[in-house]
């Protein structure tokens, strides 16, 4: 491949890399890096990797970095080198796989969400440590226009590379008819678990996706379904929301998204304001027997506004929440454990519906009530849910 | 060539000078007395104040070969310790000895008198460029010496190091040398790591931009200590004191870690009435007192005191009546000098008193527990805080050694990853403090316990938090940085690290490559 433009990705941000590419007679790389003799032979290693890859042969590459990790630098030459010529398929070879990962299963833990920023190396840089039940790498709102194919870049390059042990991972897309087929196409090959569309308004969408899913996992060798997220962020998106959950047997979640719904509608971003809409998703999603997630709680600073707000969408029966800062993780999945009375409720119905399975009786009531499949169902859930928030669930299986 | 209790291979000798190697945290039973300074008297009636420095100079008769000291109190806003050097390069003075608490950014001109052969030796802290640029060999006579708060104190009490003029920044002084840091258009706080030279050097100092009416109180500094006072316009910039990020950090990384931090300490049982703790002055450890800060007004339990480069957050707790006490050795921001002032509860100390091993008590013994950093961490726990991996020494201990061989729990927090440099080490570049006296490594990724702590590991565990070895820890953190080149060290050594006790507990030298 031939450079064709002088081109630069990245930025001089701490954890990322700047890097700049010409036309050149032959190969030149020089690096500037932060820390010195310690990386610079590795990073020359990954760029002449990368560089190869690509069949490029002549160029001038220039390398100033602020402490990127390989995946950075070898997704900022890529960004770089993509700008400089006219990209093509030769950006879109399956990378090695560098990470076990395993599919999730469909029912799983979903309590928050923590999108974080896909052109954001510093914020990327740590993104395996933090504590959410699923991390969404996003493409979308927290992209600028011009930085969307460094983005997919490094989230491909983030995808690959990081361990995100049990946690879920997602991405967030742009919508399908505005860059969301290029996010798939490059995303896709770091094997995500599930993919977010934002902006959900009609099933149709939604089953289109589900296409284009069902064909790169083919395409890619994804071991494993891809789930998908529709976001409901819109009045004729909560309209939809019953057809759009059930589109799809990918879709395991429906989000709603508070910003853009009461921007559209005119609304106050107030409980009472948005109930509609949220009862709505909620409805949807239990009728289709997925679960439903709340809006992001976009004020950082005001801890108790949160876990008013994710306390609530509990009570109203959401699954989980959305976190736009990694501190706000702890206090959804606070707001979210279930109360004491909760738990004693639903140790009381297994521990009936264990012992008339044992017995080889059909029905069994507790406190009264008819124990059917749903309110065991719901029991268990109660149950993992106080586990995974530490409580006291010893007897209980 | 021996190694000593920490593994480290220590010369016998240096310059000529014997060096004792690092045998445990307390293993040294120290011998014989205090050294002496010499008798003098005054006659009522005679005049302290000189008109310059240079005069000053004379008057003390400094002379080449001899010891300055100076305190750090103004920290990157020193100005003293420069002008005291170009007026001994006026005046044809040589082969000093620099004998500060600490150098900061600000000294940076220092490296060229040390070129030029003013400076020929420096024992203390050298924060930033001056410890680059001993590092790269060759610019010292003898190799640097690096105490704690507390060794220092001790090494000028036992006579190891005998000063030979003390210079002391006082934002306050009277006529007759009574000086304190805590009033002045200038104050910096306490200048009480002072004290120990105004006691031990042959001659004494004060140099002021705030000469009162005698008598000047508090008197940190004493009348009966001082020979001279000099005036100058300005005696330091109280600016300066704030160096580094003295604010709760909004790193979500660091908040994690300041977070378990805390947790770690609640799930100690140390969060009750009466505790004693050191907040350190670094994003982390703000971050992690503000938190214990909250857990305290929860339970609604005070404590008795707190120690530590003091801040406006400590102060806050003073305020807010979650703390009995202060025990302020130094200022690490303006607010804190101001609250010196107005809080009877607020009290001056000197590194002898929280930090000198040769003593009958430090205040560091009566900590339950303290928030100290670092550069490594290693897989004995030990801890660097003076070189970074580069083998670069950019960092004085400050009172690490002391607070961590005092506290009953020490909690290093640290994350595993910094600027792509890992921190935790098989082993660290420099040895600083011992594993012996460390008991938590607290990174993003976890909480390490030492494992001569098994209670604290049940403690920890009880409570669900991520208890995790260094070593998983460590791989983790380099599957995402990658392989490093190492420095090489050849034989030059460019500075000791003294144990508190004074003792060598690692040397550091000359980078000679990369591998």
């Amino acid at each position: 491949m031939e450079l064709k433009y002088e081109a630069v990705c990245g930025s001089g941000e701490r954890s990322d890399a700047l890097v700049r590419v010409r036309p050149a007679e032959a190969l030149a790389i020089r690096i500037s890096s932060k820390t010195g003799p310690m990386y610079e032979e590795r990073i020359r290693e990954v760029a002449e990797e990368v560089l190869q890859g690509l069949g490029i042969t002549r160029a001038e590459v220039e390398i100033c970095e602020q402490g990127a990790y390989d995946h950075v630098i070898r997704a900022r030459l890529l960004g770089a080198l993509f700008r400089a010529g006219d990209g093509g398929e030769a950006f879109r070879r399956p990378a090695p796989i560098a990470v076990e990962r395993r599919g999730s299963p469909r029912g799983r833990l979903r309590r928050s969400r923590l999108y974080v920023p896909g052109n954001n190396a510093r914020a990327l840089a740590f993104v395996d440590t933090f504590g959410s039940d699923c991390v969404v790498l996003d493409l979308e709102d927290s992209v600028p226009p011009a930085e969307k194919d460094a983005a997919r870049f490094l989230v491909r390059e983030v995808l690959s590379t990081l361990d995100f042990g049990d946690k879920e991972v997602w991405v967030r897309i742009n919508p399908l008819l505005r860059g969301g087929r290029e996010d798939l196409g490059m995303v896709l090959l770091g094997r995500p678990h599930g993919i977010c569309l934002p902006k959900a308004e009609s099933p149709v969408e939604v089953a289109e996706l589900a296409g284009l899913l069902y064909e790169l996992e083919g395409r890619y060798g994804i071991p494993w379904m891809v789930w998908i997220m529709p976001i409901i962020e819109s009045p004729r998106g909560a309209f939809a929301a019953p057809e759009i959950a059930k589109a799809s047997e990918r879709v395991v979640c429906l989000a709603f998204g508070a910003e853009d719904y009461s921007a559209e509608v005119g609304c106050d971003r107030s409980w009472e304001a948005l109930l509609w809409a949220r009862s709505q998703v909620v409805a949807a999603a239990a009728t289709a027997g997925i679960q439903a997630s709340d809006a992001v709680f976009p004020d950082i600073e005001d801890e108790d506004g949160l876990y008013r707000e994710a306390r609530r969408a509990k009570e109203l029966g959401f699954d989980g929440k959305g976190a736009i800062h990694p501190l706000q993780i702890e206090m959804i999945h606070r707001a979210l454990a279930p109360t004491p009375e909760e738990v004693e409720w639903a140790k009381g119905v297994v521990s009936a519906a264990e012992e008339a399975e044992e017995k080889g009786m059909g029905a069994v009531a507790y406190r009264g009530k008819m124990v059917d499949r749903p309110v065991l169902l719901r029991a268990k859930r109660v149950l993992e849910l106080a586990r995974a928030a530490r409580m006291e669930v010893e007897d209980a299986a | 060539m021996p190694r000593n209790a920490v593994g480290r291979e220590i010369p016998e000798e240096v310059a000529g000078k014997p060096l004792r190697p690092f045998q445990g945290a307390f293993a040294t039973v120290p011998e014989g007395r205090k050294a002496a300074p010499p008798l003098k008297t005054i006659r009522p009636g005679e005049e302290k104040v000189l008109p310059s420095l240079e005069e000053a100079i004379r008057r003390v008769e400094l002379a080449d070969g001899m010891t300055i000291s100076f305190h750090h109190c103004f920290r990157d806003g020193d100005l003293l310790v420069l002008r005291v050097v170009e007026a001994c390069a006026r005046l044809g003075i040589k082969d000093l000895r620099l004998f500060p608490t600490a150098l900061f950014p600000c000294h940076e001109p220092l490296n060229r008198y040390i070129e030029e052969g003013i400076i020929t030796r420096i024992e203390g802290s050298m924060n930033g460029p001056v410890g680059a640029f001993v590092s790269g060999g060759g610019k010292l006579a003898e190799p640097a010496v690096l105490r704690s708060h507390g060794g220092r104190w001790r090494a000028v009490e036992c006579g190891e190091v005998h000063i030979d003029v003390a210079f002391i920044a006082a934002p306050t002084a009277d006529p007759y040398g009574n000086a304190n840091g805590m009033w002045g258009p200038n104050a910096c706080g306490p200048i009480s790591f002072s004290v120990v030279d105004s006691w031990y050097a042959d001659k004494v100092i004060v140099v002021t931009d705030n000469l009162v009416p005698y008598p000047a109180i508090p008197a940190t500094i004493e009348q009966g200590y001082v020979d001279f006072v000099v005036t100058v316009d300005q005696v330091g910039d109280p600016a300066g004191i704030a160096t580094g990020t003295l604010r709760i950090t909004r790193s979500p990384t660091q908040l994690r870690i300041a977070k378990l931090a805390a947790e770690a300490v609640v799930a100690a049982g140390l969060v009750r009435e009466g505790m004693g703790f050191q907040a350190g002055a670094g994003g982390i450890s703000l971050a992690a007192t503000d938190f214990v800060a909250k857990e305290m007004a929860r339970r609604g339990v005070k404590a008795a005191f707190v120690m530590g480069g003091v801040t406006r957050f400590l102060i806050g707790m003073l305020r807010e009546g979650l703390v009995n006490t202060i025990l302020d050795g130094q200022a690490f921001d303006v607010g804190a000098v101001e609250a010196l002032r107005e809080h009877p509860r607020h009290a001056i100390i000197t590194p002898g008193f929280y930090a000198d091993y040769n003593s009958r008590g430090c205040a560091t013994y009566m900590l339950d527990f303290a928030f100290l950093g670092g550069t490594e961490v290693d897989y004995n726990f030990n801890v660097n805080v003076n070189t970074h991996s580069d083998g670069q020494l950019l960092h004085g201990i400050g009172g690490h050694q002391d607070v961590a061989s005092g506290a009953k729990v020490t909690i290093i927090t640290i994350p595993t990853i910094r600027g792509r440099i890992p921190t935790i080490r098989e082993e660290v570049t420099t040895v600083t403090t011992p594993g012996e006296v460390v008991d938590l490594v607290v990174t993003e990724r976890g909480i390490a316990v030492n494992p001569r702590r098994p209670d604290l590991k049940e403690d920890l565990e009880r409570a669900g938090l991520p208890v995790r070895s260094l070593e998983e820890m460590k791989i983790e953190a380099e599957r995402l940085v990658g392989k490093a080149k190492r420095p090489m060290f050849g034989d030059e050594i460019v500075a000791l690290i003294q144990w508190r006790d004074g003792t060598v507990i690692d040397v550091v030298r000359k980078v000679a490559g990369w591998q």
